[in-house]
């Protein structure tokens, strides 16, 4: 089908520009660690309370990390000019977007895990037994993320005060993300851990629901 | 300017015939007394908000499909009076709930679907002061709108879902729980009046941004001649 | 009547919440009639 394969070139061209130099990926990582680190000192990383508040912890960063990752995702496109070119090549806009999620869904995943390690040794929790589960989970998560981020990315990259804006916005729309991924990733790092289905399953839903929405009014957020 | 002043006059009366009903007319409440009677202006206001941010995302859809001014002055209007009419809610609640339950707020579902929801609609019209040309402006809100609607339902079941892992007092049971039949026919005589009243405070905004919408084209003619 | 601080309170500072939002709206239709007024002298004076 033209959209998938028009949105596989595009994903291949936003991994390779950042791949070239990195910057991008280091700089959020670095920033997670930091945030993780910083909200440390916020309450008692005993055992119990770590258990707690930590995956919350965890996904705020992730969160923080995503809404300051973002930002470049059209901004880059608005210095070299390239939006234009990129919907030229392309017969439907919502490749671009598809292209986009899916390299930004891929960038966060990286993030995450390599974060997951660490935290799990700062805050002594196990996950090596959930290891499949916990990926679903940060996948769907990291997808809900991309996809109302990307969106959001295209309207504040027009918009003044955009390095303020985006996290504004993006924040309370992705509420349902945290609360639920919070919750089962606690379930997942608790003594007895278990997969809470529901939970996966309101995230993909959520994940559905955007996509279908960017879906039918991608095109619009491209508008010159 | 006269139908302006025949709906001011008809919402004003309304709402003042509903709030001497809610205290003249509806029995009062057995074991909270006469503090449940903000009930009415409080449920009645957010029943009203919900409507209006409802014809907010129809005119948002509208608006990117036809893309007529007309759409996007409506939709700023929506939004301006129903965060008013949120803030009310907001503002109401927690006066009613600290002296029958002792706590000014609670995170169930409803109250917090009901912040974040406020907290959409600020965000929506903050947008539109950082945006500055006109049709980049009215489209891009619109489309954030169009998300901001859908996701409020989800908010709501996220929490509610949320909230069945760790139980917590749930203020104010819903409107139609166990209620007095002349109760409730005072509280939807308050529904009714609150969205003649938000109807009315939306004309009234949509005939400024009508306004000011003249005033910036004869402001451009004014600085091309 | 038990509680009454609390109803007034709520009735009133609800209200007001209305009554500031019709304000503002009042407010900038003054505003915008000005600046109508201001155009129409400035075409004038041009003429």
């Amino acid at each position: 089908m033209a959209l998938l394969s028009n949105a596989a070139v595009l994903v291949g061209k936003e991994v390779r520009t950042e791949f070239r130099s990195r910057e991008l990926l280091s700089t959020t990582i670095v920033f997670v660690l930091v945030v993780v680190v910083v909200f440390s000192f916020t309450f008692d990383p005993t055992s119990s309370e770590s258990r707690r508040f930590g995956p919350g912890l965890l996904w705020m960063a992730f969160l923080f990390a995503a809404s300051l990752m973002l930002q470049p995702c059209f901004l880059r496109e608005q210095t070299a000019d390239t939006l234009t070119a990129l919907r030229l090549a392309v017969e439907d806009p919502f490749a671009i977007f598809l292209a986009k999620i899916a390299a930004n869904t891929l960038f966060l995943l990286l993030m995450e895990l390599l974060m997951l390690p660490v935290f799990a040794a700062l805050f002594n929790v196990s996950f090596a037994a959930q290891l499949p589960a916990i990926l679903l989970t940060f996948f769907l998560g990291s997808l809900g993320i991309s996809v109302v981020g990307t969106a959001l990315a295209a309207i504040s990259a027009q918009a003044r005060m955009r390095e303020l804006l985006l996290p504004l916005l993006l924040l309370p729309l992705l509420t349902p993300v945290l609360v639920v991924s919070t919750e089962v990733t606690i379930r997942l790092m608790q003594a007895e851990p278990y997969l809470e289905w529901r939970g996966i399953g309101l995230m993909a839903a959520f994940d559905a629901v955007f996509l279908t929405v960017l879906w039918l009014f991608g095109e619009y957020f491209l508008e010159e | 300017m006269l139908r302006r002043i025949v709906f001011a006059v008809v919402a004003i009366g309304l709402v003042a015939c509903a709030t001497y009903a809610s205290f003249y007319v509806a029995p009062e409440e057995r074991t909270m007394g006469a503090i449940q009677r903000i009930f009415y202006f409080h449920a009645s206001t957010a029943w009203a908000g919900e409507t209006t941010f409802f014809v907010c995302f129809v005119a948002n859809l509208l608006y990117i499909w036809k893309r007529k001014p007309q759409y996007d002055w409506l939709g700023l209007a929506c939004a301006e009076v129903g965060a008013a009419c949120i803030t009310v809610v907001l503002v109401t609640g927690p006066i009613w709930a600290k002296p029958v339950w002792g706590i000014w707020w609670t995170w169930d579902a409803r109250l917090t679907s009901t912040f974040v929801l406020w907290i959409l609609y600020i965000c929506y019209l903050l947008l539109r002061t950082l945006l500055d040309e006109p049709e980049r402006r009215a489209l891009l809100s619109a489309l954030f709108g169009v998300f901001a609607f859908i996701d409020v339902p989800i908010v709501f079941g996220a929490i509610r879902w949320w909230r069945t892992q760790h139980p917590a007092p749930v203020i104010m049971g819903g409107p139609g729980s166990g209620l007095d039949p002349v109760m409730k026919k005072v509280f939807f005589f308050n529904v009714l009046a609150m969205h003649v009243f938000a109807g009315f405070l939306i004309a009234e905004r949509y005939y400024l941004e009508k306004t000011r919408h003249g005033v910036e084209l004869l402001q451009r003619e004014a600085e091309a001649r | 009547m038990k509680n009454l601080n609390s109803i007034f309170a709520a009735y009133m500072i609800g209200w007001g919440v209305f009554f500031l939002f019709f304000l503002s709206v009042v407010k900038r239709s003054a505003d915008l009639r000005d600046e109508v007024e201001r155009l129409k002298r400035s075409a004038f004076k041009e003429k």
